[in-house]
């Protein structure tokens, strides 16, 4: 009989600078309100940690059996690293343990902390998402690839910059609603261009808010989840893809997701998308088939709601935890829990995890 | 920024002399050398040293560095089309925004990268820089 994997419960910490609370501290948080949202908490048999940059900036390493430990759990526990896509890549493991037959229980935890020091050591621990013989040496920072798919995107689609405001625009007015959302405040056009540039054409509005934060999501297969909760979504799907990006400009790996599960984005009603920077929103939209290449961000009202959260631009971007914020968004939204905006009666709905530069992507389709 | 001198020395090629490989059987040419071809899977690549002349395709500047690059601010990188057919993404020197332009040629030059404070050692690698007569 094939197993069913079932998100029984959720929760979320609010994304901001949480100079008081350490990757410890936010993980309890977040575990503790999602035992008291079950009906039973039933030992997980696996925890699965997703979190970036521990070592790069907390100093921290086997994190997973220390949180562990720290939650008084006695389980396996692994970090699952992919960057900025930990969180779909823990998703992605921990649905395959269960389908798998070798867990029936897991807690998913994405914990991260990203505010503690100034943007120039922040941005060396994200230039470890670049190759490290050449682009990492040659002192870039991720930053420029973004400006630079930017700016051939404007010249093959013959763009101005204001198209991209509209991402931020759409991504403040969402954020404005959910309360656990780092920037809810509206932004417009024109705070949003003349704001500082920080590689042009990228300016500060372009880029995903980075801030601490933790989720946890708790997986159960069918055969116990009505004794963990009574409301739950299905995983119906994942799927991953890994290539570098190209200057055409295009996605590959996020490409080559949109072909494989075309079937199925097709039926989606709702959507959480990796928005690491806006260029990456409009890239993904279109790679993924959900909207036409050039036009993604000039047509935002005529797609399925997307990132009704407020996207990393405005919900915050909690680096490897992203992905677990995002499952939680979309499985709130399907059983109609969801504290922000609603999408009401959507059956379907799906999570895209990436890197910072979509090289590694994850699809988590999840369903009523 | 400590920088240990074998991490740094192994990857000479990629960063003094620009060694790329180029796959025998589609044609692929990646940068930093691999042994396999990242678009076909092939083990039939064999390694070649990219000329290091080019032509600006695009170019941003950027005023974000990082820790041990602050000197460098304003940062102008680009992206870089060899005349190998091969597309790098790199730093460049010796530009402003008066020299600047879309579509000039461009030439790899070796120049410091960033030191280490604590022991003295200097980093050097490829960035490019206008051609003669730009
Ligand atoms: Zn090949």
């Amino acid at each position: 009989m094939m197993v069913e994997v079932r998100v029984v419960g959720s929760s979320m910490y609010k994304i901001d600078r949480h100079y008081n609370l350490g990757l410890r501290d936010l993980a309890v948080a977040v575990v503790q309100e999602l035992k008291s949202k079950l009906k039973e908490f039933v030992k997980p048999d696996v925890v699965l940690v997703a979190n970036a940059y521990g070592e790069a900036v907390n100093h921290q390493l086997v994190l997973a059996g220390k949180l562990a430990t720290y939650l008084g759990l006695t389980s396996t526990a692994l970090r699952v690293e992919a960057g900025d896509g930990s969180g779909g890549s823990a998703i992605f493991t921990a649905y395959s343990l269960l389908k798998a037959g070798i867990a029936k229980t897991a807690l998913i935890l994405g914990v991260e902390k990203l505010s503690d020091y100034p943007s120039k050591y922040l941005n060396e621990a994200l230039s470890y998402n670049l190759d490290e013989e050449y682009s990492y040496q040659s002192g870039l920072v991720p930053h420029v690839y973004a400006a630079l798919l930017m700016k051939a995107y404007m010249k093959k689609y013959n763009v101005d910059y204001s198209y991209f405001a509209n991402w931020s625009i759409a991504m403040h007015s969402n954020a404005v609603e959910n309360p656990y959302a780092y920037l809810r405040f509206p932004a417009n056009m024109n705070a949003i261009i003349s704001s500082q540039v920080i590689a042009e054409p990228l300016r500060l509005f372009d880029i995903g808010a980075r801030g601490d934060g933790a989720a946890a999501v708790y997986l159960a297969t069918d055969e116990i989840s009505s004794k963990i909760s009574d409301e739950y979504s299905k995983i119906e799907y994942v799927t991953g893809s890994s290539s570098d990006i190209d200057f055409v400009p295009g996605l590959p790996a996020v490409r080559s997701i949109g072909l494989e599960a075309k079937d199925l984005l097709k039926q989606a009603e709702l959507a959480e998308i990796h928005d690491s920077y806006s260029i990456m929103a409009a890239l993904q939209l279109e790679e993924l088939g959900l909207a036409e290449y050039g036009k993604s961000l000039k047509s935002l009202d005529s797609l399925i709601p997307i990132n009704y959260s407020g996207g990393l631009k405005a919900r915050g971007y909690p680096g490897g935890a992203t992905g677990v914020y995002q499952l939680a968004e979309v499985h709130q939204q399907l059983v109609g829990e969801f504290k922000g905006k609603r999408v009401s009666g959507a059956e379907r709905g799906f999570v895209l995890s990436t890197d910072d530069l979509s090289r590694s992507a994850y699809l988590v389709y999840v369903r009523r | 920024m400590k920088i240990a001198p074998p991490s740094v020395w192994r990857i000479k090629d990629s960063l003094y002399n620009l060694i790329a490989a180029k796959c025998e059987d589609c044609g692929n040419i990646t940068f930093p050398y691999q042994q396999i071809c990242s678009k076909c899977g092939s083990t039939n690549v064999k390694s070649i040293k990219l000329s290091g002349e080019g032509t600006l395709i695009d170019y941003t500047v950027s005023y974000q560095a990082r820790e041990g690059f602050e000197k460098v601010l304003p940062m102008y990188v680009g992206i870089i089309r060899l005349d190998e057919g091969f597309t790098i993404v790199a730093p460049l020197t010796d530009v402003n925004e008066s020299n600047i332009k879309e579509g000039i040629r461009v030439k790899a030059t070796l120049r410091k990268l960033r030191s280490d404070s604590s022991n003295g050692l200097i980093v050097y690698g490829v960035k490019f820089r206008p051609a003669e007569g730009q």
